[in-house]
């Protein structure tokens, strides 16, 4: 993996919009900083090297040295990522009832860690008002209150990188895809610190297509006039977008709960989510979504043995429900995830960010070609 | 500074040029001087206010060069003679009134000194106070040595009270600040003629109204008073003819001419003796440069046919030179000049007498080595092996720096490329490094609002960049007032932040209507400035900008803010002021196990950013350290570190 410093970072990334905000350059050092979603570098730093490029999720990605490391195996392509086993799940009956998302297994799994102490904090996003916030909790009661979606792009990673200050050395991480990402190459020590402790021991993937620009939205909700006064008295308390046909999102607020259309919403991605080739979170122990037809439960794609043990014990201690998973709708999640993988590498290479470089140095992805070909040669699949 | 009153008559006296120029106001029993700070003028009211008692005068300084000038009048007005001081840009402020007095005249002698800065030492403008004397049309007056400057003033008052109008005397900054002898006249002797009869200041206004000594002090009838202003021209021509500061010397009939003023004269002197041209050249130095004695130039002009003119800055003598030689074309003939126009002179930048030395020898064909080859190069090579760069940098413990750094972080990470208009005090420099090259304006004084309040309105047409002005206490009242009222009174959208650092920082903590101190430090009602900005109906917060965190939190709310004008006071009184200057709050210094230098993670934020030079970076040990002699100890680099590694001790 290639390393270079905050130079390259704001001329590949920043400059070319395609930073997500997520957090992973933020407090390690003072040149960068998050507000309201946005990563901000505050003054010029001249060194050649620095954690905040080799951390970005965004630039050098190499997906067969992540592979290797994590799967010991070159990155094939496959649409889901590499997998043990896909199961349907929701929070078990120890588990009380919360504002989970969908069927609450992301909390029930981290709360569970916490208390078994496979982790020793977990790096969670909360919310104030409209604006995702990371958090760093170390309690159940606290996994909890940082349940449901918050769906801006989030400098989630800024609370793990503040774990690390704290002295964690096992932590949990709550993660979309490119946040996993960066978590992954964190892990991989790619600025080779001679003391270096993997600082992380279990990562939770969730499913994303897409996030939104923090910005953007706090501006377009507060323009809504039924909704000023919710985003000026910041009591927000859920977002959810139903399965089709809808077409809506659903916010719910202290008062009332407002459907806005999705061709509305959908201007407000932001642009790098268009360059991401993760749709599940691929670099995860275990990566949950949405059950799709039943509300109420996740898809559990279990990645790893740790992650494996994790939902056993959860299910032997009642905090976790599993069931079957119908062919069909694997199919259909491999199909949406292939047309993610396949029309990101698309614009990728259109733009000239895939293993370009050589002369240059740099690039946003690097794979085989082959692969590359083999993603990009499918036919789009209608899901 | 007693000296300056006590000096007694005829003893000589090492006097700097502002000190010969407030000693010349004195003997020549001047009763009333008004100001406002601005190098290099500053000391002159500073001189006077500290003997201002002793010598029974009344000085002050006022809130801009406009005002003082109208307070120096009022005193000429009611009899008493009356002295006015700014720097150069200062003639600017003050021109509307300056047009519209030397249109009503004058009563008691009033001198007008404004002190320019060529080479804009210590200026954002080259500025030329000489123009205001050809614009308003009134007599100008350029001492050329120490003791000119002395004399000059005190005559400038009997000029003045013979056309009953104002008298400009021009310094420069190296007349201003350097030393020199002088020779002191009389003080005790010396008198004011209305005073004297009349015993007490009295404005005598129901004369007759074109009674310029009994009636109303008007400008009009406009074309009656200017014919009676252009008629005392005439007769201060008519003194300048045979007036002792303009002086010849040289060969009677010299290979050329050299027609200067002020401080290019010393100069001139000085590059003739270096090229041994003395008998060769003539120097013609002019102590009168506007209107110019006609007879005078005409005697001089008919010497030579080369005629060189050495001046600073705008080619002002040159031109009116130039006019008079072609009037006088048919009695003295043709001339070859050279001078600015033909680039013989730099238009630029301050003289020496190297430059006038160059000039001179490529006229007359000497071939010269102005300095030695020998010492050019020593001189190089100190100068690199030994004076490090310095940029021009806020003290330690500044507030400023601080300030800067959180309003320069909320607008980066506001990220909407918001930017700051700047406006004239110390705090200018953060337009350099120093301030984090913040400041993306920077005109006159109290521009800074102005400018900000333009751009606010700029909304309608799509920028949506967040505005910021900065402007001190001491140009707040000066002249940043209007433009903030016209922002609230326009719903302009911007941050006005202000600066107070509790003083005029920049010019050496002259007061201003915001302290209860006058010019003579004497106890005076403080005008509030956050109640000033609440009458004019901005919201108003208050912040300690030693408080990086609270600050930058505050500027960051303040930029969200779409309505109107918001205005923060980031109040915190300057390091070198009375109050703080030599006194630690902190005791500061730098675990070096902690700190990791040059290393990811830091890089080394405090010395190569923040840098303050309160902090060192040890080459060896790879670390910061704090030097102690430097360190103002106001604490503020302890909240910048990211490690912690900077601690701060209360100093008991
Ligand atoms: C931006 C975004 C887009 C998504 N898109 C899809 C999708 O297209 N299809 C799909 O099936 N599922 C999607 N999900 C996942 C889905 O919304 C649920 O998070 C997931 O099904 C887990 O549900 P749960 O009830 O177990 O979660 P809960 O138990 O409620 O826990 C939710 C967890 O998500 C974390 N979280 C919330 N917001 C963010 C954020 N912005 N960044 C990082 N972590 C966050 C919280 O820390 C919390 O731990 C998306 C999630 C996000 C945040
Ligand atoms: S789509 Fe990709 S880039 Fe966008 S938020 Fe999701 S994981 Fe991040
Ligand atoms: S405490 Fe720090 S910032 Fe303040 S003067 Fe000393 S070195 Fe400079």
């Amino acid at each position: 993996m290639q390393v270079f410093g905050s130079k390259e970072l704001l001329e590949d990334v920043i400059n070319r919009d395609l930073c997500i905000g997520c957090g992973a350059c933020v407090g390690r050092c003072p040149y960068f900083k998050s507000y309201k979603g946005k990563t901000a570098m505050l003054f010029e730093c001249d060194l050649s090297e620095g954690r905040c490029f080799a951390h970005c999720p965004k630039v050098e990605v190499d997906l067969d040295s992540l592979s290797t490391t994590f799967f010991q195996k070159a990155y094939d392509g496959n649409p889901l990522g590499s997998y043990m086993e896909i199961l349907g799940a929701k929070a078990g009956d120890k588990i009380a009832k919360a504002e989970f998302q969908n069927g609450g297994s992301v909390s029930a799994l981290i709360a569970l860690a916490l208390e078994t102490g496979l982790i020793d904090a977990a790096v969670l996003t909360d919310r104030e008002g409209i604006i995702p916030t990371p958090r760093l909790v170390t309690n159940a009661q606290e996994v909890f209150e940082c349940a449901s979606s918050k769906y801006m792009a989030a400098p989630t990673l800024s609370a793990l990188n503040n774990g690390i200050e704290q002295g964690f050395e096992r932590m949990g991480v709550v993660a979309t895809p490119c946040q996993a990402t960066a978590v992954a190459k964190i892990r991989t020590n790619p600025v080779k610190r001679a003391n270096f402790i993997d600082p992380v021991n279990l990562v939770i993937g969730l499913f994303c297509t897409w996030a939104l620009d923090t910005r953007q939205m706090l501006s377009f909700l507060s323009d809504q006039p039924d909704m000023a006064d919710d985003i000026r008295s910041a009591d927000i308390r859920s977002m959810d977008i139903p399965p089709p046909p809808e077409e809506v999102m659903v916010i719910e607020t202290g008062t009332k709960k407002t459907k806005i259309p999705l061709k509305e919403i959908r201007p407000m991605i932001c642009e790098s989510c268009q360059f991401c080739p993760d749709m599940t979170a691929e670099w995860s122990d275990i990566s949950v979504g949405a059950f799709e037809g039943k509300p109420g439960w996740n898809t559990l794609v279990i990645r790893t043995k740790k992650g494996k043990n994790l939902v056993e014990e959860a299910v032997e201690k009642g905090y976790l429900q599993v069931e079957k998973i119908p062919e069909e709708s694997i199919k259909h999640l491999a199909g949406a995830a292939l047309n993610k993988k396949r029309n990101s590498f698309i614009k990728n290479v259109e733009k000239g960010l895939v293993n370009t470089g050589e002369k240059e140095g740099r690039s946003a992805i690097r794979l085989s070609d082959d692969v590359l070909k083999k993603i990009t040669a499918q036919k789009e699949n209608a899901v | 500074m007693t000296r300056l009153i006590e000096a007694e008559e005829g003893s000589r006296q090492l006097f700097m040029g502002n000190e010969a120029i407030a000693r010349g106001a004195l003997e020549a029993g001047m009763k009333v001087a008004a100001g406002y700070p601005g190098t290099p003028s500053s000391e002159i009211i500073e001189n006077l206010a500290e003997v201002s008692e002793k010598a029974g005068i009344y000085v002050e300084w006022s809130a801009n060069e406009k005002v003082a000038m109208e307070v120096a009048a009022a005193a000429s007005f009611a009899g008493l003679r009356s002295l006015c001081v700014m720097k150069q840009n200062g003639v600017n402020v003050a021109s509307d009134f300056l047009l519209h007095l030397a249109g009503s005249g004058t009563r008691a002698g009033m001198v007008l000194v404004p002190c320019d800065d060529p080479g804009a030492l210590s200026s954002v403008n080259e500025g030329e106070s000489r123009h205001f004397a050809r614009l308003v049309e009134v007599p100008l007056l350029e001492p050329g040595d120490f003791q000119e400057a002395k004399d000059m003033v005190k005559w400038a008052f009997t000029l003045s009270e013979e056309i009953r109008n104002l008298v400009m005397v021009r310094s420069v900054t190296r007349l201003s600040h350097a030393s020199g002898n002088v020779i002191m006249g009389n003080i005790a002797e010396s008198k004011n003629l209305e005073a004297e009869t009349k015993n007490s200041a009295f404005f005598k206004h129901d004369g007759f109204i074109l009674d310029q000594m009994e009636g109303a002090v008007i400008s009009a009838p406009v074309t009656y008073k200017h014919g009676q202003q252009h008629e005392k021209l005439k007769k201060a021509i008519e003194f300048f003819e045979t007036s002792p500061f303009n002086t010849y010397t040289g060969p009677e009939n010299p290979e050329l001419l050299v027609i200067t003023s002020s401080v290019c004269s010393l100069y001139t002197n000085e590059a003739l003796q270096m090229l041994n041209a003395k008998d060769r050249v003539g120097l013609l130095k002019l102590g009168t440069t506007w209107p110019l004695p006609p007879k005078l130039v005409a005697k001089h002009l008919k010497m030579t046919d080369k005629i060189l003119i050495v001046e600073e800055v705008i080619p002002f003598l040159e031109e009116s030179v130039k006019t008079l030689a072609a009037e006088l074309g048919p009695e003295i003939g043709v001339k070859t000049f050279f001078g600015k126009r033909d680039n013989t002179i730099p238009s630029t930048g301050e003289l020496n007498p190297d430059i006038i030395a160059s000039a001179l020898s490529g006229i007359l064909g000497i071939d010269m080595e102005p300095v030695p080859e020998a010492y050019t190069k020593r001189a190089g090579e100190l100068a690199f092996l030994n004076a490090p760069v310095r940029d021009l940098t806020f003290c330690p413990g500044c507030p400023h720096r601080a300030s800067f750094w959180s309003i320069k972080n909320a607008l980066t990470m506001d990220n909407r490329e918001g930017f700051i208009c700047g406006d004239i005090g110390c705090y200018s420099l953060a337009m350099l490094p120093s301030g984090f090259s913040a400041l993306k304006t920077l005109h006159s004084m109290g521009s800074g609002t102005g400018v900000a309040s333009g751009f606010g309105k700029l909304g309608q047409f799509g920028l949506n960049q967040p505005v910021v002005s900065v402007c001190g206490d001491s140009t707040f009242f000066h002249s940043a007032m209007p433009a903030l009222v016209n922002a609230v009174h326009h719903r302009s959208n911007l941050t006005m932040i202000i600066l107070d650092n509790s003083g005029t920082g920049m010019t050496g903590f002259q007061p201003h209507p915001g302290l209860n101190e006058d010019a003579l430090g004497k106890d005076a009602p403080a005008v509030d400035i956050e109640a000033v900005v609440r009458a004019a109906g901005a919201n108003v917060t208050v912040c300690d900008p030693f408080d990086l965190a609270e600050t930058r939190e505050t500027v960051l709310k303040l930029l969200e803010d779409n309505n109107g004008v918001n205005v923060l006071i980031l109040r915190q009184i300057c390091a070198l002021s009375p109050e703080k200057k030599g006194k630690k709050q902190f005791e500061m210094s730098v675990d070096e196990n902690i700190c990791v230098g040059e290393n990811c993670g830091c890089n080394r934020l405090c010395t190569r950013i923040f840098s303050c030079p309160g902090l060192t970076w040890d080459r060896e040990k790879k670390v910061s350290r704090i030097d102690e002699v430097i360190c103002a100890g106001c604490g503020v680099c302890a909240s910048i570190c990211p490690l912690q590694a900077i601690n701060k001790k209360e100093v008991a």
